[in-house]
């Protein structure tokens, strides 16, 4: 075990994801059919590894009596050496304490569970285990281990026992007589098992497939066991189709509505099984999830026909898959909620079919992610795996054209002769020491670039599939590694400028595009890693002003950015007006929409971001914002760790903290503020408000306006609703903000300062992350209430 | 620390059932030592575990306690029942930095709401900062609001969520307080490219701690 695990390790560690996604992601290219005999069952258990080989060594028995009496310890003395971890000590357990020792036994307990798998079951019967069962998949969905949802029926625990015989895995060993073989009905229960068992083959072969975090998004762990892993899947559907055949024999006594409900299961299970597959064809997906969507319906309504079994489940099972491991709770989902689960699964599947059938524009897939990343509630890590399958397969990534190259030629190389086709037809001069024609040296300079940005570029995508935590944090290293592509990308660029000065068409490209380009994605990169911050819940109220404005300031250099790219765009489109290449000038025009969106969005970011920050350290001033008093650290010690993601970067340097604090408290201490602010702050129409009104209308401008440019423009078509729905939340964020403004200084105005707040009468509300009191979840806005 | 925050340190809204007539100067407030630990020990381990679904083995106790006891501190009862505990650690972190780790602390709730979990976080920050810690970190359940604003009340921010941290499936908030100017822009002394997580199955360590490693 030792050796896999740490085989396993050394993969990963060479995986692309080696830097971002640590040892504990498992194995970042799983082969499809990896988990079940790769998986190392031991790896994760809280055991400690032997630092030595043990295949082929003769173990030797020492006596060690002596010495440990002679060693005398004294109480509580920990003898250990320095590899002996944190970890390893939680995974300790205390013989005979009933809370951690699974083996222990309360008096007149059985070690082992003694339900009897040949029970013969009632058709109801079956309807109840089969409900359980479902609920005991989604919950290990969920994340919850094997040994606390599935494995603890009796039934799958027996199937898996070992790997399929002649007869294929049976709910008995060996041979039996002829009057306890199972009836029927436990021949339906088994095909359904047996189904249930693959699927988590299949889900743990695809989730392993991609980039995730064992125990945190998921436990893989079949604890030695094996899911059937080489029984191909027809067999399963076989064995559902021949239950189903049982069940509506005419002949059989079951009561006509369960007869049915029994039915939809099996059918459902087949339909789950199919989408399921590994194996199935591209062209096939987008059907298979919406006949599970219709059959929840039916199961729903036919839960109640079901007897629960409570002995076909059992946590004595736990025993038997890991002896080290402290028995823990059986999961419980309800059968509405594990319904619910399943639904959420199938829908998010289903949506990201459709990515199948996107433009193959990498600014479309772009949108795709993170709108899908999203959704809410959160997609689970099985569709995020499904998600991510489709986006890295072969057939999607193969393109003719790269897709790093065709986004930097998106933003800034429209109609360029850069990267002209011919570019590519030259050969390098036969002699080294001969001066490359400019035009080849575009070619390689570009093909350069794009082995360059491969990774980096890919890492986005990698971030997006992940949960929302691990997408911000990630995020801030994706953000680290594009820094360094901007540095290298700075070069290239200073060898295409002089490339083209030689050919003299130097005002037809722009300074500095590759970098440009990374510049700019590297900026969105920052805004969205603020606005997760805010939509986690990470800053505390007095924190807001300063984010926001941080927010406000990187929004506004990707929105200069943009500006030179504009400008560069006008002094294109009239060099190829007045030359007559109509063609080329309608290519800047095109590209003039997605250009205008991405400046519209900008703008809207940077006004709204900045309302909120003049708003928020107003409010802090007027003592409306909870201020800790924080006796230990400082404030310059808390921006420190704020920056911290951001300290290493250039461009954009996080500003020095006395800048910072300058902004963020422009009236001195928030606890003191001068008179100038209460003498500003108490005038409807002084400066001070009449700026953040300011802000707050043109944000709402700048969304209007990328609104009605639309999705085209933002190049967000495979998502136009979800898109749709977030610019609405946007602007819906404006329009509130825009009225807790006047709330705060029509209070202000009337009643004066003088009372101060008490004399207000005013209450400042935070609304929650995840609750659905904001409008949107980057976006927080307070309410104001009157008390 | 897993399930550290259920705990529930203090609880401002809950009414004390201790006697009310109990002055603050009645408490007592000592540092522990190995050699208290049969005196304190199974009360320290009774304190902390009675909000638990799984509880520490005595190793997980004994790993503090044997490294860190001048990091852990106890409050005591006039009658020198333990009423509070906090248990931490001080190393130097992968990341570079002296980082001190809060791993433990909770008060008996008859005496919840009097500020002594604040009292003993306090002791432990500065006996920390005495050690020279560039930093102290802890985590604790995003449902846990006692425990948060504890100790952002002391000057603690947020710095990451984590997804799923507790087994019983909820998330957590890594809290940080930085105490030395740098501490940020610390780097480890010599990065062994995958070797440094090698050692004792660190990948498991988020349960715990550590989870910096992921972000």
């Amino acid at each position: 075990m030792a050796d896999a695990s740490s085989s396993r390790r050394a993969v990963s560690a060479q995986g692309h994801q080696a830097s971002l996604v640590s040892d504990n992601a498992g194995p970042s290219h799983a082969q499809e059919s990896a988990p079940a005999i790769d998986a190392p069952a031991h790896a994760n258990l809280p055991l400690r590894r032997s630092r030595h080989a043990v295949g082929g060594v003769q173990a030797k028995m020492h006596d060690i009596t002596e010495k440990f009496t002679r060693a005398s310890l004294e109480v509580g003395q920990l003898v250990k050496d320095e590899y002996f971890t944190l970890f390893e000590s939680i995974g300790a357990i205390e013989i005979m304490d009933p809370k951690m020792d699974s083996g222990f036994l309360q008096p007149g307990e059985t070690l082992e569970d003694d339900y009897d798998t040949l029970t013969p079951l009632l058709p109801e019967e079956l309807i109840g285990i089969m409900d359980q069962l479902l609920c005991y998949e989604m919950a290990w969905h969920t994340g919850y281990p094997l040994s606390q949802t599935l494995f603890t029926s009796v039934h799958i625990v027996k199937l898996v026992w070992t790997e399929a015989t002649v007869l294929g895995p049976q709910f008995y060993r060996g041979e039996i007589p002829e009057h306890r073989r199972p009836g029927p009905l436990l021949e339906v229960l088994r095909a359904y098992c047996l189904a249930v068992i693959k699927g988590c083959d299949f889900v743990i072969a695809k989730i392993t497939g991609r980039d995730y975090f064992e125990e945190e998004d998921f436990c893989t762990h079949i604890y030695n066991r094996v899911l059937l892993v080489s029984v191909p899947i027809d067999v399963f559907l076989r064995e559902l189709d021949a239950a189903i055949e049982v069940i509506e024999d005419p002949e059989s006594e079951i009561n006509d509505g369960v007869r049915k409900a029994i039915s939809a299961r099996l059918a459902l299970r087949k339909d789950y099984l199919r989408a399921l597959d590994l194996d199935l064809p591209l062209n096939q997906t987008s059907y298979c999830w919406p006949p599970i969507l219709q059959g929840i319906a039916t199961l729903k309504n036919t839960h109640q026909l079901g007897q629960s079994v409570p002995g076909a489940f059992s946590s004595k099972m736990q025993r038997r898959l890991a002896s080290t491991v402290p028995p823990r709770p059986i999961v419980e989902l309800d059968f509405k909620d594990a319904l619910q689960k399943l639904q959420h699964i199938a829908a998010d599947c289903e949506e990201a079919t459709r990515f199948i059938a996107l433009p193959q524009d990498p600014l479309e897939y772009q949108s795709f992610l993170w709108h899908f990343a999203s959704r809410s509630p959160p997609p689970l890590a099985y569709a995020r795996a499904y998600l991510s399958t489709l986006l890295f397969h072969p057939d999607n990534l193969n393109t003719s054209v790269s897709l790093p190259l065709s986004d930097v030629k998106t933003l800034v190389f429209p109609a360029s002769p850069v990267l002209d086709s011919m570019n590519w037809t030259f050969s390098p001069p036969r002699s080294p020491l001969l001066p490359k024609p400019p035009r080849l040296q575009f070619a390689m300079l570009m093909d350069e670039f794009v082995e360059r940005t491969g990774q980096p570029f890919l890492d986005l995508w990698v971030a997006l599939g992940q949960n929302r935590c691990r997408l911000r944090r990630m995020l801030t290293h994706v953000i680290t590694a594009w820094d360094l592509l901007q540095t290298d990308a700075a070069l290239i660029d200073t060898d295409i400028s002089s490339a083209a000065e030689e050919l003299g068409i130097g005002e037809q490209v722009m300074e500095f595009s590759l970098s440009t380009w990374v510049y700019h994605k590297k900026l969105w990169m920052i805004e969205k890693v603020v606005l997760l911050g805010f939509e986690q819940d990470i800053y505390l109220p007095d924190e807001f002003a300063g984010m926001y404005l941080f927010l406000s300031l990187i929004a506004t250099r990707r929105k200069e950015l943009l500006k030179r790219v504009e400008a560069h765009y006008l002094v294109q489109a009239n060099l190829f007006l007045t030359s007559r290449k109509l063609r080329e000038a309608q290519e800047i025009d095109d590209a003039g929409l997605y250009l205008d969106s991405l400046l519209a969005e900008a703008e809207g970011t940077a006004s709204l971001a900045l309302a909120l920050a003049r708003f928020y350290i107003l409010l802090l001033y007027l003592g409306l914002l909870p201020l800790p008093k924080r006796p230990f650290g400082t404030e310059a010690l808390r921006y420190e760790l704020r920056m911290k993601p951001f300290l290493s970067l250039s461009p954009p340097e996080a500003p020095a903290f006395e800048d910072f604090r300058t902004h963020t408290q422009p009236y001195g201490s928030p606890s003191s503020p001068s008179t100038a602010f209460f003498e500003a702050v108490g005038k409807a129409d002084s400066e001070l408000w009449a700026e953040v009104d300011g802000h707050v209308k043109a944000a709402k401008a700048a969304f209007a306006e990328y609104k009605k440019m639309g999705v085209v423009a933002a190049k967000a078509e495979g998502v136009e609703k979800a898109w749709g729905k977030e610019v609405q939340s946007a602007l819906a964020s404006c329009v509130a903000l825009g009225v807790a403004v006047a709330g705060v200084k029509d209070m202000v105005v009337k009643k004066g300062m003088d009372g101060g707040k008490e004399g207000w009468g005013m209450k400042v509300e935070v609304p929650e992350a995840g609750t659905g009191k904001r409008y949107a979840e980057g976006w927080v806005v307070v309410k104001t209430h009157k008390e | 620390m897993a399930d550290h925050g259920d705990a529930n340190p203090e609880n401002e809204t809950s009414e004390a059932v201790a006697p009310k007539a109990l002055q603050d100067s009645d408490l007592q407030y000592i540092q522990y030592e190995a050699s208290k630990e049969e005196q304190y020990l199974p009360a320290i381990r009774q304190l902390i575990s009675k909000d638990l679904s799984e509880p520490y083995s005595i190793y997980v106790y004994r790993y503090f306690l044997y490294q860190w006891g001048d990091l852990c501190y106890m409050a005591l009862s006039p009658s020198n029942d333990l009423i509070g505990i906090i248990v931490c650690k001080l190393e130097p972190h992968r990341s570079g930095t002296y980082r001190g780790y809060i791993a433990m602390l909770a008060t008996a709730s008859p005496y919840r709401g009097r500020g002594i979990a604040t009292q003993l976080v306090r002791q432990a920050i500065d006996a920390m900062t005495a050690r020279d810690a560039d930093e102290i970190v802890l985590e604790t359940e995003v449902s846990n609001t006692a425990s948060l604003k504890l100790y952002e009340r002391l000057g603690f921010i947020r710095s990451k969520r984590l997804h799923r941290y507790y087994l019983n499936g909820n998330a957590a908030f890594r809290l940080i307080l930085y105490l030395k100017e740098g501490t940020a822009l610390k780097r480890p002394e010599h990065v062994e490219h995958g070797a440094d997580m090698g050692a004792g199955g660190m990948q498991d360590m988020r349960r715990v701690d550590e989870a910096e490693m992921y972000a």
